[in-house]
Protein backbone atom coordinates (compact mmCIF):
# COMPACT_ATOMS: atom_id res chain seq x y z
CA UNK A 1 0.00 0.00 0.00
CA UNK A 2 2.84 2.36 0.82
CA UNK A 3 4.40 1.68 -2.56
CA UNK A 4 1.02 2.14 -4.21
CA UNK A 5 0.53 5.56 -2.63
CA UNK A 6 4.05 6.62 -3.45
CA UNK A 7 3.57 5.83 -7.09
CA UNK A 8 0.22 7.53 -7.27
CA UNK A 9 1.56 10.59 -5.51
CA UNK A 10 4.50 10.70 -7.88
CA UNK A 11 2.27 10.36 -10.93
CA UNK A 12 -0.05 13.10 -9.76
CA UNK A 13 2.89 15.42 -9.26
CA UNK A 14 5.04 14.46 -12.20
CA UNK A 15 2.72 13.60 -15.08
CA UNK A 16 1.16 17.08 -15.35
CA UNK A 17 4.66 18.33 -16.23
CA UNK A 18 5.17 15.77 -18.95
CA UNK A 19 4.70 18.28 -21.75
CA UNK A 20 7.25 20.63 -20.18
CA UNK A 21 9.69 17.76 -19.66
CA UNK A 22 9.23 16.52 -23.19
CA UNK A 23 9.52 19.95 -24.77
CA UNK A 24 12.82 20.58 -22.99
CA UNK A 25 14.15 17.13 -23.87
CA UNK A 26 13.03 17.53 -27.47
CA UNK A 27 14.82 20.84 -27.85
CA UNK A 28 17.94 19.47 -26.25
CA UNK A 29 18.02 16.13 -28.04
CA UNK A 30 16.76 17.40 -31.38
CA UNK A 31 14.35 14.61 -32.24
CA UNK A 32 11.30 12.87 -30.83
CA UNK A 33 12.69 9.37 -30.39
CA UNK A 34 15.72 10.48 -28.38
CA UNK A 35 13.62 12.94 -26.40
CA UNK A 36 11.29 10.11 -25.39
CA UNK A 37 14.23 8.04 -24.18
CA UNK A 38 15.54 10.96 -22.20
CA UNK A 39 12.16 11.71 -20.63
CA UNK A 40 11.51 8.08 -19.70
CA UNK A 41 14.92 7.82 -18.11
CA UNK A 42 14.34 11.11 -16.30
CA UNK A 43 10.98 9.99 -14.90
CA UNK A 44 12.48 6.73 -13.75
CA UNK A 45 15.26 8.61 -12.01
CA UNK A 46 12.87 11.15 -10.53
CA UNK A 47 10.74 8.31 -9.18
CA UNK A 48 13.79 6.64 -7.69
CA UNK A 49 14.89 9.86 -5.99
CA UNK A 50 11.38 11.07 -5.23
CA UNK A 51 12.07 10.89 -1.51
CA UNK A 52 14.93 13.34 -1.96
CA UNK A 53 12.59 16.00 -3.32
CA UNK A 54 12.51 18.69 -0.65
CA UNK A 55 9.06 20.00 -1.41
CA UNK A 56 10.13 23.01 -3.47
CA UNK A 57 8.95 23.72 -6.99
CA UNK A 58 8.37 20.26 -8.42
CA UNK A 59 8.61 21.38 -12.04
CA UNK A 60 12.04 22.91 -11.41
CA UNK A 61 13.17 19.74 -9.68
CA UNK A 62 11.87 17.57 -12.50
CA UNK A 63 13.37 19.75 -15.25
CA UNK A 64 16.73 19.52 -13.48
CA UNK A 65 16.53 15.76 -13.75
CA UNK A 66 15.41 15.90 -17.37
CA UNK A 67 18.31 18.19 -18.19
CA UNK A 68 20.85 16.00 -16.41
CA UNK A 69 19.40 12.89 -18.00
CA UNK A 70 19.91 14.49 -21.38
CA UNK A 71 23.56 15.22 -20.71
CA UNK A 72 24.15 11.71 -19.39
CA UNK A 73 22.41 10.28 -22.41
CA UNK A 74 24.33 12.52 -24.80
CA UNK A 75 27.63 11.52 -23.23
CA UNK A 76 26.84 7.83 -23.37
CA UNK A 77 25.75 8.11 -26.97
CA UNK A 78 28.60 10.44 -27.86
CA UNK A 79 25.98 12.69 -29.31
CA UNK A 80 27.03 15.61 -31.44
CA UNK A 81 24.34 17.52 -29.57
CA UNK A 82 26.67 17.68 -26.65
CA UNK A 83 28.25 20.96 -27.62
CA UNK A 84 29.84 22.64 -24.69
CA UNK A 85 30.77 26.24 -24.81
CA UNK A 86 34.46 25.51 -25.10
CA UNK A 87 33.79 23.74 -28.38
CA UNK A 88 31.72 26.55 -29.77
CA UNK A 89 33.42 28.13 -32.76
CA UNK A 90 34.85 31.34 -31.37
CA UNK A 91 34.17 33.25 -34.57
CA UNK A 92 30.45 32.59 -34.38
CA UNK A 93 29.79 33.46 -30.80
CA UNK A 94 32.64 35.44 -29.30
CA UNK A 95 32.78 35.06 -25.58
CA UNK A 96 33.94 38.60 -24.99
CA UNK A 97 31.16 40.37 -26.82
CA UNK A 98 28.70 41.54 -24.26
CA UNK A 99 27.09 44.56 -25.83
CA UNK A 100 24.66 44.62 -28.67
CA UNK A 101 26.86 46.75 -30.84
CA UNK A 102 25.59 49.34 -33.29
CA UNK A 103 21.89 49.77 -33.81
CA UNK A 104 20.86 48.19 -37.11
CA UNK A 105 20.41 50.37 -40.18
CA UNK A 106 16.75 49.56 -40.46
CA UNK A 107 15.63 48.63 -36.97
CA UNK A 108 12.08 47.83 -38.07
CA UNK A 109 13.22 45.15 -40.48
CA UNK A 110 15.25 43.51 -37.80
CA UNK A 111 12.61 43.26 -35.14
CA UNK A 112 12.06 39.60 -34.56
CA UNK A 113 8.31 39.79 -34.12
CA UNK A 114 7.84 38.80 -37.73
CA UNK A 115 10.02 35.72 -37.56
CA UNK A 116 8.08 32.62 -38.50
CA UNK A 117 8.26 29.60 -36.27
CA UNK A 118 10.11 27.48 -38.82
CA UNK A 119 12.93 29.98 -39.15
CA UNK A 120 13.04 30.51 -35.42
CA UNK A 121 13.29 26.74 -34.86
CA UNK A 122 16.12 26.48 -37.34
CA UNK A 123 18.03 29.32 -35.67
CA UNK A 124 17.46 27.85 -32.21
CA UNK A 125 18.80 24.52 -33.43
CA UNK A 126 21.99 26.24 -34.50
CA UNK A 127 22.64 27.66 -31.05
CA UNK A 128 24.96 25.78 -28.72
CA UNK A 129 23.05 23.54 -26.34
CA UNK A 130 23.77 25.66 -23.30
CA UNK A 131 22.39 28.77 -25.00
CA UNK A 132 19.31 26.97 -26.26
CA UNK A 133 18.71 25.58 -22.81
CA UNK A 134 18.76 28.92 -20.96
CA UNK A 135 16.51 30.53 -23.57
CA UNK A 136 14.00 27.71 -23.23
CA UNK A 137 14.02 27.77 -19.46
CA UNK A 138 13.60 31.54 -19.42
CA UNK A 139 11.15 32.20 -22.23
CA UNK A 140 9.20 28.98 -22.53
CA UNK A 141 9.22 27.68 -18.97
CA UNK A 142 9.24 31.23 -17.60
CA UNK A 143 11.72 30.32 -14.87
CA UNK A 144 13.44 32.97 -12.77
CA UNK A 145 17.24 33.33 -12.92
CA UNK A 146 17.51 31.54 -9.61
CA UNK A 147 15.49 28.59 -10.88
CA UNK A 148 17.49 28.42 -14.10
CA UNK A 149 20.62 28.37 -11.94
CA UNK A 150 19.15 25.43 -10.05
CA UNK A 151 18.30 23.49 -13.20
CA UNK A 152 21.60 24.11 -14.96
CA UNK A 153 23.76 23.89 -11.84
CA UNK A 154 25.63 27.18 -12.35
CA UNK A 155 25.66 30.43 -10.33
CA UNK A 156 23.04 33.10 -11.05
CA UNK A 157 25.70 35.41 -12.48
CA UNK A 158 26.58 32.76 -15.03
CA UNK A 159 22.93 32.33 -15.91
CA UNK A 160 22.63 36.04 -16.60
CA UNK A 161 25.72 36.29 -18.74
CA UNK A 162 24.89 33.08 -20.59
CA UNK A 163 21.40 34.34 -21.27
CA UNK A 164 22.81 37.64 -22.55
CA UNK A 165 25.19 35.77 -24.86
CA UNK A 166 22.42 33.46 -26.00
CA UNK A 167 20.25 36.40 -26.99
CA UNK A 168 23.16 38.06 -28.70
CA UNK A 169 23.92 34.89 -30.63
CA UNK A 170 20.31 34.43 -31.68
CA UNK A 171 20.15 38.05 -32.76
CA UNK A 172 23.27 37.55 -34.84
CA UNK A 173 21.83 34.52 -36.56
CA UNK A 174 18.63 36.42 -37.23
CA UNK A 175 20.52 39.37 -38.71
CA UNK A 176 22.38 36.96 -40.95
CA UNK A 177 19.03 35.61 -42.05
CA UNK A 178 17.66 39.06 -42.81
CA UNK A 179 20.78 40.04 -44.72
CA UNK A 180 20.74 36.85 -46.74
CA UNK A 181 17.14 37.52 -47.64
CA UNK A 182 17.95 41.09 -48.61
CA UNK A 183 20.83 39.77 -50.71
CA UNK A 184 18.56 37.35 -52.51
CA UNK A 185 16.04 40.05 -53.17
CA UNK A 186 18.55 42.27 -54.98
CA UNK B 1 21.60 56.78 -15.22
CA UNK B 2 24.28 56.22 -17.85
CA UNK B 3 23.64 54.23 -21.03
CA UNK B 4 26.23 51.61 -20.09
CA UNK B 5 24.52 50.85 -16.84
CA UNK B 6 21.03 50.92 -18.36
CA UNK B 7 22.08 48.50 -21.11
CA UNK B 8 23.32 46.03 -18.57
CA UNK B 9 20.02 46.19 -16.72
CA UNK B 10 17.72 45.93 -19.74
CA UNK B 11 17.69 42.12 -19.80
CA UNK B 12 16.76 42.07 -16.14
CA UNK B 13 13.99 44.52 -16.91
CA UNK B 14 12.42 42.25 -19.53
CA UNK B 15 13.01 39.23 -17.30
CA UNK B 16 11.13 40.84 -14.41
CA UNK B 17 14.25 40.51 -12.32
CA UNK B 18 14.77 44.15 -11.38
CA UNK B 19 13.64 45.58 -8.08
CA UNK B 20 11.14 48.46 -8.23
CA UNK B 21 13.77 51.15 -7.71
CA UNK B 22 16.13 49.98 -10.45
CA UNK B 23 13.16 49.23 -12.66
CA UNK B 24 11.99 52.80 -12.34
CA UNK B 25 15.46 54.20 -13.01
CA UNK B 26 15.94 52.11 -16.14
CA UNK B 27 12.46 52.89 -17.42
CA UNK B 28 13.04 56.60 -16.92
CA UNK B 29 16.37 56.45 -18.73
CA UNK B 30 14.82 54.61 -21.64
CA UNK B 31 12.10 57.21 -22.13
CA UNK B 32 14.80 59.83 -22.65
CA UNK B 33 17.31 57.78 -24.63
CA UNK B 34 16.46 56.71 -28.16
CA UNK B 35 19.38 54.30 -28.47
CA UNK B 36 18.55 52.43 -25.28
CA UNK B 37 14.90 52.50 -26.18
CA UNK B 38 15.59 50.83 -29.54
CA UNK B 39 17.66 48.30 -27.69
CA UNK B 40 14.89 47.51 -25.29
CA UNK B 41 12.47 47.16 -28.15
CA UNK B 42 14.74 44.61 -29.80
CA UNK B 43 15.05 42.60 -26.65
CA UNK B 44 11.32 42.65 -26.15
CA UNK B 45 10.63 41.68 -29.73
CA UNK B 46 12.97 38.69 -29.42
CA UNK B 47 11.33 37.66 -26.19
CA UNK B 48 7.89 37.97 -27.73
CA UNK B 49 9.00 36.04 -30.81
CA UNK B 50 10.33 33.11 -28.80
CA UNK B 51 7.32 33.08 -26.54
CA UNK B 52 4.76 33.10 -29.29
CA UNK B 53 6.48 31.53 -32.30
CA UNK B 54 8.79 28.85 -30.97
CA UNK B 55 7.12 25.47 -31.52
CA UNK B 56 6.14 23.72 -28.32
CA UNK B 57 6.65 19.99 -28.54
CA UNK B 58 3.97 18.25 -26.55
CA UNK B 59 4.62 14.76 -25.24
CA UNK B 60 3.58 12.17 -27.80
CA UNK B 61 0.39 10.22 -27.13
CA UNK B 62 1.07 7.21 -25.03
CA UNK B 63 4.23 8.47 -23.36
CA UNK B 64 2.40 9.10 -20.08
CA UNK B 65 1.02 5.58 -20.20
CA UNK B 66 4.41 4.08 -21.03
CA UNK B 67 5.98 5.90 -18.12
CA UNK B 68 3.15 4.79 -15.85
CA UNK B 69 3.73 1.21 -16.93
CA UNK B 70 7.47 1.51 -16.45
CA UNK B 71 7.45 2.77 -12.88
CA UNK B 72 7.67 -0.15 -10.50
CA UNK B 73 4.64 -0.84 -8.39
CA UNK B 74 4.98 -4.01 -6.40
CA UNK B 75 1.55 -4.22 -4.87
CA UNK B 76 -0.56 -4.44 -7.99
CA UNK B 77 -1.85 -7.95 -8.61
CA UNK B 78 -0.47 -9.53 -11.76
CA UNK B 79 -3.70 -9.66 -13.79
CA UNK B 80 -3.99 -5.92 -13.93
CA UNK B 81 -0.38 -5.53 -15.00
CA UNK B 82 -0.12 -8.09 -17.74
CA UNK B 83 -2.36 -6.21 -20.13
CA UNK B 84 0.01 -3.30 -20.08
CA UNK B 85 2.28 -5.31 -22.31
CA UNK B 86 -0.51 -6.12 -24.68
CA UNK B 87 -0.13 -4.69 -28.16
CA UNK B 88 -3.47 -2.94 -27.82
CA UNK B 89 -1.80 -0.63 -25.41
CA UNK B 90 0.64 0.65 -27.96
CA UNK B 91 -2.05 2.76 -29.50
CA UNK B 92 -0.88 4.86 -32.37
CA UNK B 93 -0.54 8.54 -32.91
CA UNK B 94 -3.94 10.05 -33.09
CA UNK B 95 -4.13 13.74 -32.45
CA UNK B 96 -6.68 13.38 -29.71
CA UNK B 97 -4.59 11.57 -27.18
CA UNK B 98 -2.97 13.87 -24.75
CA UNK B 99 -0.04 13.47 -22.49
CA UNK B 100 -2.23 13.70 -19.49
CA UNK B 101 -5.40 15.04 -18.13
CA UNK B 102 -5.40 18.48 -16.66
CA UNK B 103 -4.71 17.40 -13.17
CA UNK B 104 -5.05 20.43 -11.01
CA UNK B 105 -2.23 20.20 -8.56
CA UNK B 106 -3.81 22.58 -6.14
CA UNK B 107 -6.50 20.01 -5.52
CA UNK B 108 -3.88 17.77 -3.99
CA UNK B 109 -3.54 20.21 -1.19
CA UNK B 110 -7.18 20.84 -0.48
CA UNK B 111 -8.16 17.20 -0.46
CA UNK B 112 -8.67 17.10 3.28
CA UNK B 113 -12.07 18.42 4.23
CA UNK B 114 -15.45 17.10 3.13
CA UNK B 115 -16.93 19.45 0.65
CA UNK B 116 -20.45 20.28 -0.32
CA UNK B 117 -22.12 18.99 -3.45
CA UNK B 118 -21.72 22.38 -5.09
CA UNK B 119 -17.95 22.27 -4.76
CA UNK B 120 -17.97 18.85 -6.40
CA UNK B 121 -20.10 20.17 -9.23
CA UNK B 122 -17.71 23.10 -9.73
CA UNK B 123 -14.81 20.70 -9.67
CA UNK B 124 -16.23 18.31 -12.27
CA UNK B 125 -17.19 21.19 -14.54
CA UNK B 126 -13.67 22.56 -14.25
CA UNK B 127 -12.21 19.17 -15.08
CA UNK B 128 -14.62 18.72 -17.96
CA UNK B 129 -13.61 22.07 -19.46
CA UNK B 130 -9.90 21.44 -18.95
CA UNK B 131 -10.20 18.02 -20.50
CA UNK B 132 -11.48 19.54 -23.72
CA UNK B 133 -8.59 21.92 -24.09
CA UNK B 134 -6.19 20.74 -26.72
CA UNK B 135 -4.62 17.34 -26.15
CA UNK B 136 -5.88 16.81 -22.66
CA UNK B 137 -8.85 14.61 -23.20
CA UNK B 138 -7.53 11.12 -22.78
CA UNK B 139 -4.56 9.23 -21.40
CA UNK B 140 -5.66 6.05 -23.00
CA UNK B 141 -7.29 6.53 -26.38
CA UNK B 142 -9.32 3.59 -27.50
CA UNK B 143 -12.88 2.60 -28.09
CA UNK B 144 -12.12 -0.80 -26.62
CA UNK B 145 -13.83 -1.06 -23.24
CA UNK B 146 -11.60 -4.04 -22.41
CA UNK B 147 -8.60 -1.74 -22.55
CA UNK B 148 -10.03 1.30 -20.80
CA UNK B 149 -11.45 -0.52 -17.81
CA UNK B 150 -8.29 -2.37 -16.74
CA UNK B 151 -6.20 0.71 -17.49
CA UNK B 152 -8.26 2.66 -15.00
CA UNK B 153 -8.55 -0.04 -12.37
CA UNK B 154 -4.79 -0.59 -12.45
CA UNK B 155 -4.37 3.01 -11.41
CA UNK B 156 -7.27 3.69 -9.12
CA UNK B 157 -9.11 2.00 -6.32
CA UNK B 158 -12.28 1.94 -8.37
CA UNK B 159 -13.35 -0.13 -11.29
CA UNK B 160 -16.09 1.96 -12.86
CA UNK B 161 -18.58 0.74 -15.40
CA UNK B 162 -17.05 1.12 -18.85
CA UNK B 163 -18.99 0.10 -21.92
CA UNK B 164 -18.87 1.19 -25.50
CA UNK B 165 -22.30 2.64 -26.13
CA UNK B 166 -21.67 3.26 -29.80
CA UNK B 167 -24.84 1.47 -30.86
CA UNK B 168 -26.80 3.80 -28.63
CA UNK B 169 -25.12 6.87 -30.09
CA UNK B 170 -22.47 7.35 -27.41
CA UNK B 171 -19.16 5.97 -28.72
CA UNK B 172 -16.43 5.40 -26.15
CA UNK B 173 -13.31 7.49 -26.81
CA UNK B 174 -10.99 6.65 -23.97
CA UNK B 175 -10.16 7.22 -20.37
CA UNK B 176 -7.87 9.23 -18.22
CA UNK B 177 -6.86 9.79 -14.63
CA UNK B 178 -8.25 12.85 -13.00
CA UNK B 179 -8.48 14.44 -9.63
CA UNK B 180 -11.89 15.67 -8.59
CA UNK B 181 -12.47 17.57 -5.41
CA UNK B 182 -9.77 15.74 -3.55
CA UNK B 183 -10.47 12.29 -4.99
CA UNK B 184 -8.36 10.46 -7.49
CA UNK B 185 -11.00 9.80 -10.10
CA UNK B 186 -11.49 7.89 -13.28
CA UNK B 187 -12.71 9.92 -16.22
CA UNK B 188 -14.26 7.87 -18.97
CA UNK B 189 -14.73 9.87 -22.13
CA UNK B 190 -17.63 9.42 -24.53
CA UNK B 191 -18.87 11.34 -27.49
CA UNK B 192 -22.36 12.17 -28.64
CA UNK B 193 -22.40 13.76 -32.09
CA UNK B 194 -19.84 16.55 -31.67
CA UNK B 195 -20.22 16.76 -27.91
CA UNK B 196 -17.88 15.29 -25.38
CA UNK B 197 -19.19 13.59 -22.28
CA UNK B 198 -16.90 13.15 -19.33
CA UNK B 199 -18.02 10.44 -16.94
CA UNK B 200 -16.21 10.89 -13.64
CA UNK B 201 -16.17 8.05 -11.16
CA UNK B 202 -14.60 7.65 -7.75
CA UNK B 203 -14.86 5.29 -4.85
CA UNK B 204 -17.34 6.03 -2.08
CA UNK B 205 -17.09 2.85 -0.07
CA UNK B 206 -19.99 2.02 2.21
CA UNK B 207 -22.27 4.77 0.92
CA UNK B 208 -25.79 3.83 -0.16
CA UNK B 209 -26.87 3.80 -3.79
CA UNK B 210 -28.84 6.84 -4.96
CA UNK B 211 -31.04 7.63 -7.93
CA UNK B 212 -30.16 10.09 -10.67
CA UNK B 213 -29.91 13.74 -9.78
CA UNK B 214 -29.97 16.26 -12.62
CA UNK B 215 -28.39 19.68 -12.50
CA UNK B 216 -27.48 22.49 -14.84
CA UNK B 217 -24.53 24.75 -14.13
CA UNK B 218 -22.71 27.25 -16.32
CA UNK B 219 -24.29 25.81 -19.43
CA UNK B 220 -23.33 22.24 -18.63
CA UNK B 221 -25.70 19.46 -17.79
CA UNK B 222 -24.78 17.13 -15.02
CA UNK B 223 -26.24 13.83 -13.92
CA UNK B 224 -24.99 12.26 -10.75
CA UNK B 225 -25.75 8.99 -9.01
CA UNK B 226 -24.13 6.42 -6.79
CA UNK B 227 -24.09 2.74 -7.42
CA UNK B 228 -22.11 -0.11 -5.91
CA UNK B 229 -19.95 2.18 -3.77
CA UNK B 230 -18.95 4.34 -6.75
CA UNK B 231 -20.02 7.96 -7.25
CA UNK B 232 -20.65 8.93 -10.86
CA UNK B 233 -20.83 12.39 -12.39
CA UNK B 234 -21.66 12.72 -16.07
CA UNK B 235 -20.86 16.19 -17.40
CA UNK B 236 -21.49 17.51 -20.85
CA UNK B 237 -23.01 20.20 -22.97
CA UNK B 238 -25.35 17.72 -24.65
CA UNK B 239 -28.99 18.28 -23.94
CA UNK B 240 -30.32 17.27 -20.57
CA UNK B 241 -32.55 14.52 -21.96
CA UNK B 242 -29.72 12.93 -23.88
CA UNK B 243 -27.44 13.04 -20.89
CA UNK B 244 -30.21 11.44 -18.82
CA UNK B 245 -30.46 8.69 -21.40
CA UNK B 246 -26.69 8.26 -21.34
CA UNK B 247 -26.68 7.98 -17.55
CA UNK B 248 -29.37 5.31 -17.69
CA UNK B 249 -27.38 3.32 -20.22
CA UNK B 250 -24.20 3.51 -18.12
CA UNK B 251 -26.03 2.63 -14.91
CA UNK B 252 -27.61 -0.36 -16.64
CA UNK B 253 -24.22 -1.91 -17.38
Amino acid sequence: MVQHDRKRRFELLALPHLDAAFNLARWLAGNTADAEDVVQEAYLRAYRYFDAWQGGNFRVWLLTIVRNSFFTWAKENRSSRLVFHAETPAGDFPETETTWGMPPRDPEALLMQRIDSQTLSRLMERLPTEYREVLLLREVEDLAYKEIAEVTGVPIGTVMSRLARARLALRKLWFGEVEAEAGNAV
Amino acid sequence: MQCDRARRLLPQLIDSALGPLHGLMVTRHVTHCAACSAHLEELQSMQAAIRSNLPYHRAPPGLAARIGAMLPREDVPTPSRSWLRMPAFAFGGSGLAGALAGVALTLLVVGGGRSSGDAVVQSVIGDHVRSMMADHLTDVLTSDQHTVKPWLSARLDVSPAVRDLKDDGFPLIGGRLDYVDGHPAAAVVYRHAKHIINLFAWASPGKPDTGFRHETHQGFNIVTWRSGGITYYAVSDVEAEQLAEFAKLVAAT
